[in-house]
């Protein structure tokens, strides 16, 4: 395999050269620049050949549970390079600025009406980021009403992120089971909420693409006890146009502009996060907020109680560009892809039920998740990487932690009817190989690299190329 | 050689003269997987019983060793730093984590047998 | 627009096999059901490019004098033609190395680059920005010093300085002004915000005086290409802005955080870390590893929550560094140094007064001779952003390579009208 490093090559100049020499003390100045050269062509050739190992939802069906891997339309990667808006300047003062205030406004008030919260902050940059913004503003409401509360309630179906957040807080995280229809455990949770708990943290629908059945006691018995209800808004691609989160009882809510929205995951980021709240907590969002006033957007830093700033500037603005431009070219429809989502997820798994153990028999939202402990420990590895000889990238697996040998099935909208029976195809030649030929199951992919060394990779740490002599 | 108790959380310790040693019983070790780093405990510092004192991480679990008595370290085994596969290839002799001076010898008589943690393993087996 | 490839009858066999006569019973279980959705219609592609489109346009582009956090360097053409490509736009976090080789390496070779230019021994695969790149540094701190203070050296960004005062608050950390051995890490930019070139030996010693590590920030890195690394002074932590890396200014973000370590602090580094190792022939091959740091496995232990980082970007900056290479590389950090001089030079003929205790790179500050609105708004009237006003009549000017000697001479007109 070739590194960029590995060649030597003339330079192809992007640049006038600049030959003079900087006047700096001896003490302050680099002694050498360990860097190659390398001509523009074998540069793209490099990079071209490594898309090339590299699988996106352009390349083929993408099912990633919990991470809403659907199509992100081209135009808005136009729109987002604008030269209004790529070449726009963050310092620039806000009368230069009213069409990039604009969108971030208009995307603002579009997601205050999806999710019935009164307030957006766009400054996370990602659905992580939200959170602690939201655990943060828990902390300081509290707080301000000199109420000592120490307790994070968090399902044991939820993202890791969940009780990292609380844990970086200073809060305690308190676990609850899930029962055996998948919702949270009521009356555990009866058991543990109290004057003492903060926040109650719940993805709906959760990890396990169901409908919290008990939302509505539960949301009742965390306002008896003073307690905020957060809803982590990863799976809103199952809700949008058809509930709202405040309507459920949410006091602040998330969401992953880069799942629901359909802006590019690019590899593992950059994402794009909006965190919601209802109006009695709107003053703590991070400054500085847009307002509009008399037809003019400008910013608003006087907030007392804002807890501060999250993001340099104003958040992934290229982000808020492209999710803007997805929601105004579903604009009324929106409810669209929720249905069809939900549909697409309930068809794939009435497939595949037959074939697969199923922990939780009813009725899914946009996503599924099934096991293969039938077919033995380490299966669902080896279906996984099975899974990709057959051109498809594998689902979300061994999560969430509660289902042993998961796997966590997102087909989102966009995939048609033919996608998904050929997926479903492919899982149950899988399974009959898995019968027939095992060997070929455990050493699989055999059309890509072969299964890579994981153990060797953390315990023998080369995590970046050294220049050969130095 | 004394006899090895053990505790729920699957660690096993051995008493020998004032110090105690300690380390993850075979089961814990195949349950873990290929463990690929280990967080040790300062020398003189002190836990409590079920105090979190190292964490082991294999490549997808970390799980915490918790201190089976109140005490304070004495030595740790500083080889596991750069070799943490000893302790999957040998959980009860090189792979030994710490070695601790109790403050309450009595609580060591509490623990589990081997009998006693058998039962326990092989219940979790099922 | 409709991204929904079913046809009517696809829809109605699926329901039938999911055993619902509606799409609407299908979701008769989400409650309570909204009413109404005051959204406006939808947009085919043409109406919403010339919807946004006339957003765009109601923003000002001009020639840019400033930085404080977002530089205006040239960007390579090919970038855009690499980073559009579907299979890495449309991928995510790799998950399935078998199927992410491509992303793995670049990160692979983003975290040499990193490591290269610092001085530092390891990087991580990238963090969301420099302010939270800063934030998540303070916490490393304190999970390997378990001590809570963080101090402060003046000339820090203020707008890093205030997103780590919100993650202090919200982390139970501490800003102080003193040094001593509650401290867990010093903190200090340079080039400072004011673009001050420090020579950071007295901090970094009465740093480790105390066991408390050191944590150099970068706010444009392409300074790295002319000064001395942070790693060769002695720096424990290394965070920074990648933005300058051929990113686009695109009004604040999305931008490139960065982070890098000695050795020591590998298994401390928040986020994803790629890894080299070889597959089952024995070829070699890449894995995000020491997965055992993060929060999916870690969940309450983990010290930091971060999942979705900025690939892409890293990508990006990637792509920009081997494009540049390094005789590119110190082209631009000599020319973007050159022009500020020059500026710098003929303000202070002009009655602009020179403020910078220390040299400086392509960032200078000056005391306006008329209020500084004055000169801000004269400048903006021949189109050139001017620098950022900071207060008491003094702006914070900034020059790339992209600022011509035209450009500069504008500027002296437009300032001395």
């Amino acid at each position: 395999m070739k590194l960029i490093f590995d060649y030597t090559q003339s330079n192809t100049k992007h640049t006038p050269s600049q030959e003079k020499d900087v006047d700096l003390p001896e003490d302050l100045k680099r002694r050498s620049l360990p860097l190659c050269d390398v001509n523009e062509i074998q540069i793209i050739r490099h990079y071209t050949e490594l898309s090339r190992k590299n699988y996106g939802i352009d390349t083929n069906f993408y099912p990633l549970g919990s991470c809403t891997m659907k199509y992100n339309p081209r135009v808005n990667e136009d729109l987002a390079k604008l030269p209004g808006f790529s070449d726009l300047h963050p310092h620039m003062p806000a009368s230069h600025v009213q069409g990039a205030l604009q969108v971030i406004w208009e995307l603002e008030e579009n997601l205050k009406e999806i999710t019935g919260m009164d307030a957006f902050s766009l400054q996370p940059s990602a659905g992580s980021q939200c959170e602690l913004l939201g655990v943060m503003i828990a902390k300081k409401y509290f707080a301000e009403k000199n109420e000592s509360r120490t307790k994070i309630i968090i399902p044991d179906s939820a993202h890791g992120t969940n009780p990292a957040t609380a844990a970086m807080c200073k809060f305690q995280t308190v676990t609850i089971p899930t029962d055996d229809r998948g919702n949270m455990d009521i009356d555990e949770f009866k058991k543990v909420i109290g004057k003492d708990v903060a926040v109650v943290m719940i993805t709906n629908p959760n990890t396990l693409g169901l409908y919290e059945e008990n939302l509505s006691e539960i949301k009742d018995l965390a306002k008896e006890n003073g307690a905020l209800m957060y809803c982590d808004g990863a799976n809103m691609n199952a809700l949008l146009g058809i509930s709202k989160p405040a309507d459920q009882g949410f006091d602040m809510m998330h969401l992953n502009l880069h799942k629901t929205f359909s802006t590019p995951h690019g590899g593992g980021g950059p994402g794009g996060g909006a965190l919601g709240v209802r109006s009695f907590l709107e003053d703590y969002l991070p400054v500085p907020r847009i307002k509009k006033e008399n037809e003019q957007f400008v910013f608003d830093y006087n907030k007392e109680k804002s807890v501060g700033k999250l993001h340099s500037f104003y958040g992934n603005f290229g982000i808020i560009v492209r999710a803007l431009s997805y929601l105004k070219s579903w604009g009324s429809d929106i409810q669209k892809v929720s249905q069809i989502a939900v549909l697409n997820a309930n068809y794939l798994f009435s497939l595949l039920k037959e074939d697969f153990d199923v922990p939780y028999d009813r009725r899914c939202a946009h996503e599924f998740v099934i096991s293969a402990k039938n077919f033995g420990e380490k299966s669902t590895i080896n279906i996984a990487k099975r899974i990709i000889d057959y051109g498809f990238h594998a689902p979300t697996i061994y999560f969430p932690l509660i289902v042993k040998e998961a796997l966590m099935i997102e087909p989102t909208e966009t995939e048609s009817k033919d996608t998904l029976d050929e997926f479903a195809k492919v899982l149950k030649t899988i399974i009959k190989e898995l019968r027939e030929d095992p060997e070929l199951i455990k050493n699989a992919p055999h059309t890509t690299p072969g299964r890579l060394d994981e153990v060797k990779a953390a315990r023998q740490l080369n995590l970046r190329w050294m220049p050969k002599e130095s | 050689m004394a006899e090895k108790k053990f505790t729920k959380e699957h660690e096993w310790i051995e008493k020998s003269d004032q110090i105690i040693i300690v380390g993850i019983t075979e089961f814990a070790q195949d349950q873990l997987g290929d463990i690929v780093s280990i967080e040790l405990p300062q020398v003189a510092s002190s836990f409590k019983q079920n105090d979190v004192m190292a964490i082991i991480d294999s490549v997808k679990a970390s799980s915490d060793i918790y201190c089976p008595v109140d005490g304070e370290i004495i030595e740790i085994n500083e080889k596991l730093l750069e070799h943490p596969e000893l302790i999957n290839q040998s959980p009860y002799e090189e792979g030994w984590i710490v070695k601790i001076k109790p403050n309450n010898p009595e609580q060591i008589d509490s623990l589990l047998s081997k009998e006693q943690y058998d039962e326990l393993v092989g219940q979790s087996k099922e | 627009m409709n991204f929904i490839p079913h046809t009517k009858e696809d829809i109605s066999k699926m329901l039938s096999v999911v055993g619902c006569s509606t799409l609407d019973e299908l979701v008769s279980e989400f409650k309570p059901r909204l009413s109404e959705l005051k959204i406006d219609m939808p947009l085919s592609e043409m109406e919403l490019v010339s919807y946004i489109t006339n957003l765009s346009e109601k923003n000002s582009q001009m020639k840019y004098f400033a930085g404080g956090g977002s530089y205006d360097h040239y960007i390579p053409s090919v970038i855009n033609h690499l980073v559009s490509r579907g299979e890495f736009l449309t991928s995510y976090t790799p998950y399935q190395p078998e199927a992410s080789q491509g992303v793995l390496q670049i990160l692979y070779e983003f975290q040499s680059f990193i490591c290269l230019l610092t001085g530092m021994d390891v990087s991580n695969a990238s963090l969301y920005d420099g302010a939270s790149a800063l934030a998540e540094a303070a916490l490393l701190s304190s999970a390997y010093t378990k001590r809570k203070d963080v101090f402060v050296d003046d000339g820090l960004n203020p707008a890093y300085l205030k997103v780590l005062q919100t993650y202090c608050d919200g982390t139970e950390l501490t800003i102080t002004n003193t040094i001593d051995e509650n401290t867990a890490c010093v903190i200090s930019q340079t080039p400072d915000f004011y673009g001050n070139i420090k020579n950071p030996q007295g901090l970094i010693e009465k740093a480790h005086q105390y066991n408390a590590l050191f944590i150099n920030c970068i706010s444009d890195p392409t300074s790295l290409a002319i000064l001395k690394t942070p790693g060769e002074f002695g720096a424990d932590v290394v965070v920074g802005e990648g933005q300058a890396f051929g990113i686009p200014k695109s009004f604040g973000g999305p931008y490139l955080g960065f982070i890098a370590v000695k050795q020591f602090l590998t298994k401390k580094l928040p986020g994803r870390i790629v890894g080299m190792t070889t597959d089952d022939q024995g070829n070699e091959g890449f894995v995000l590893t020491l997965q055992a740091r993060e929060q999916f496995i870690r969940r309450e232990r983990a010290t930091s929550n971060i999942t979705t980082n900025q690939t892409l970007l890293a990508l990006t900056a990637t792509i920009y560094l081997a494009l540049l290479g390094k005789s590119g590389l110190q082209n631009v950090a000599r020319a973007s140094y050159h022009r500020a001089h020059l500026l710098h030079e003929k303000l202070r003929k002009n009655g602009f007064g020179a403020i910078n205790t220390n040299p400086f790179y392509n960032e200078f500050i000056v005391k306006s001779p008329k209020l500084s609105e004055k000169i801000i708004a004269d400048l903006m009237e021949c189109n050139i952003f001017g620098g950022i006003d900071v207060g008491d009549n003094k702006l914070l000017v900034c020059c790339t390579e992209k600022n011509s000697l035209q450009d500069i001479d504008s500027y002296i007109s437009a300032v001395s009208k």
